[in-house]
């Protein structure tokens, strides 16, 4: 027997057996599957509240259920099918905390390609309901950091400190971040991206622009790494916005 | 693979303005300086202007809306205010992520008067004009196919693409969702129409976008056909933070491009060109077939076309290396 969504129950509660005689009845075949109920043994009526407090998450109660976000997601058909918005949107309506916590290891891998969002026939906007989910799991301490998060953490930090970003800092910045050791020059303690411990393939791409003599790029990259692009004026913006991150509950390094 | 028909596209309806604020964006004045760089030829060669927005900050990519709501939408704000200064009512933004945050804060802005009287108390406080008016944000792309069009790019082809033929890569946030890009489908009935309040009518197509299609087409190039991997994602905001799905995703994108008999890619993304390029290196490396397709944006074809040299679009800049795939066709 085809179990639909099937992603959706654990190998454990499925009880197959090859062949299966009742009362003298041969009824292997359509019959010979059975799906142990699923025990649930607590909720959390306060999470769907806590979902609808996040600005993002107030679209959540339009939803039908309809699985047009789950049938549009890249994550659901080509990584993992365990990653499956509208279950989670379900999970979250009834407080189901165990069952997204069983999840956690998918659950933040959404990419943000708005697909759901953009077909969903209700007009719930799905991808930021699904990390207003996340953020009051993160709240709630259902979840563990997850690399995501530490990621959009470390670039909000860097927009806070100088208003603009710059590509080389962030990414040696994240490859030290994974553990690898990043050599940087011993006055300015600005990274060398070819020497160190760096992944090999950062090392060769980092060649590339020397091996082609580009020049004025290089030029142009060690100027940024040297004097970090910056917003004039940022001083003022930046309290309002610690203003905002606190009220959010927001912690940053700095 | 149903794309749009002929007789349903568009022709350029201008409307935005020959004269824009210019978002460039953190990426472009750094790794992504030949999209910047090209991006000012093509304009000035199509005789459109871009007003640089002095003094801007990030817009948050897709990565500090996760984190703080306010946040972000403070930050776009300050942008916009930016652009009033300068006045206009109206700004381009070359990059997917930028074009997409900006989006997002005025659909906030426009939909949720509290978003709107806060974020203006907000701006106030920060020493920062107060917004009276949303000003638009167009992506570069839709710009360019308005305000110049098919018939001005042909006009002004000295050297054709001929030959050359291209995957069309748009990537996620270009079309979607349509409540912040504001996008429909062209062959819709008048009633889903209807459903959309806020499109707009210079969007491109939702599902199939063709605006880069038809200028580059009109530059001399082929295009190849690319759906529906013209607008999946490429593993945007994951692609450091999560390496296994980003590169499943590009591989995808690249075989796709290569057994499609694409000669480049053409992006219109800092974001996702350097995603392609970093994850075929590694790809390369590890020796999945099918994956040596390099990534070129739009406008450094365009700016081929326009009888510039490699040197000036600053093809070197690209880490997949387009220049011997362009040489053996004799474009450069």
């Amino acid at each position: 027997m085809a179990i639909h969504e099937r992603s959706l129950v654990e190998p454990e509660r499925v009880l197959r057996k090859e062949r299966l005689v009742i009362d003298g009845v041969d009824v292997s075949g359509d019959w010979n599957l059975v799906i142990l109920p699923r025990v649930i043994e607590d909720y959390d009526l306060d999470f769907l509240d806590e979902v609808l407090k996040q600005p993002e998450g107030k679209t959540i109660l339009q939803c039908y259920q309809c699985s047009y976000c789950t049938a549009s997601c890249p994550v659901h058909n080509y990584w993992d099918e365990r990653y499956n918005p509208r279950h989670f949107i379900y999970l979250a309506r009834l407080g189901l905390i165990d069952e997204l916590q069983k999840r956690a290891d998918v659950i933040w891998r959404c990419v943000s390609c708005h697909k759901c969002t953009h077909r969903c026939p209700k007009g719930v906007l799905v991808e930021e309901t699904l990390k207003a989910i996340l953020k009051v799991m993160s709240k709630k301490g259902l979840i563990e950091e997850y690399p995501s998060k530490k990621f959009d953490t470390f670039f909000l930090e860097a927009v806070f400190e100088h208003g603009r970003i710059e590509d080389g800092e962030l990414l040696f910045g994240w490859i030290e971040k994974q553990g690898y050791q990043v050599f940087k020059d011993p006055i300015l303690k600005k990274p060398i991206p070819f020497l160190g411990g760096t992944p090999e393939w950062l090392k060769q791409l980092a060649v590339k622009p020397i091996k082609s003599m580009n020049i004025d790029f290089l030029i142009l990259n060690a100027k940024h790494m040297l004097f970090h692009p910056k917003t004039k004026n940022w001083n003022k913006f930046k309290q309002v916005l610690r203003k905002v991150f606190d009220e959010e509950g927001v912690s940053l390094a700095h | 693979m149903a794309q749009v028909a002929e007789q349903t596209k568009k022709s350029p309806m201008g409307g935005i303005g020959k004269r824009i604020a210019y978002y460039p964006g953190c990426s472009l004045e750094g790794a992504a300086r030949a999209y910047d760089v090209s991006t000012r030829i093509v304009a000035r060669d199509l005789g459109l202007e871009l007003d640089y927005l002095e003094d801007y900050n990030c817009c948050g990519a897709m990565e500090t809306k996760n984190v703080s709501f306010w946040g972000t939408v403070l930050l776009n704000a300050r942008n916009m205010s930016l652009a009033k200064r300068q006045g206009h009512n109206a700004i381009v933004a070359p990059c997917n992520g930028c074009s997409f945050s900006l989006q997002r804060a005025e659909y906030f802005l426009n939909t949720d008067k509290s978003v709107y009287n806060r974020i203006n108390e907000l701006l106030k406080e920060g020493g920062v004009d107060p917004l009276d008016e949303v000003p638009t944000t167009y992506h570069l792309l839709e710009w360019f196919y308005h305000e110049a069009g098919p018939e001005e790019v042909k006009k002004r082809t000295k050297k054709p693409l001929r030959g050359l033929k291209v995957a069309n890569y748009y990537g996620c946030l270009y079309t979607r969702p349509h409540f912040y890009a504001r996008t429909y489908s062209h062959t819709a009935t008048e009633e889903e129409e209807q459903a959309r309040p806020h499109r707009r009518e210079t969007a491109d197509d939702d599902e199939h976008p063709y605006y880069m299609n038809a200028l580059l087409e009109a530059a001399g190039a082929t295009n190849v056909e690319y759906e529906p991997m013209h607008t999946q994602c490429c593993g945007g905001p994951h692609s450091l933070s999560d390496e296994q799905v980003s590169e499943k995703f590009v591989m995808m994108l690249l075989q796709t491009a290569k057994r499609n008999g694409a000669d480049v890619i053409a992006t219109e993304c800092p974001l996702c060109h350097a995603s392609l390029e970093m994850y075929r290196h590694r790809l390369m490396m590890k020796g999945v077939p099918d994956v040596d397709v390099p990534a070129v944006y739009f406008t450094q074809l365009l700016g081929i076309a326009f009888g510039h040299s490699a040197n000036d679009v600053k093809l070197k800049d690209n880490l997949s290396d387009p220049i011997p795939v362009l040489k053996r066709l004799g474009l450069i």
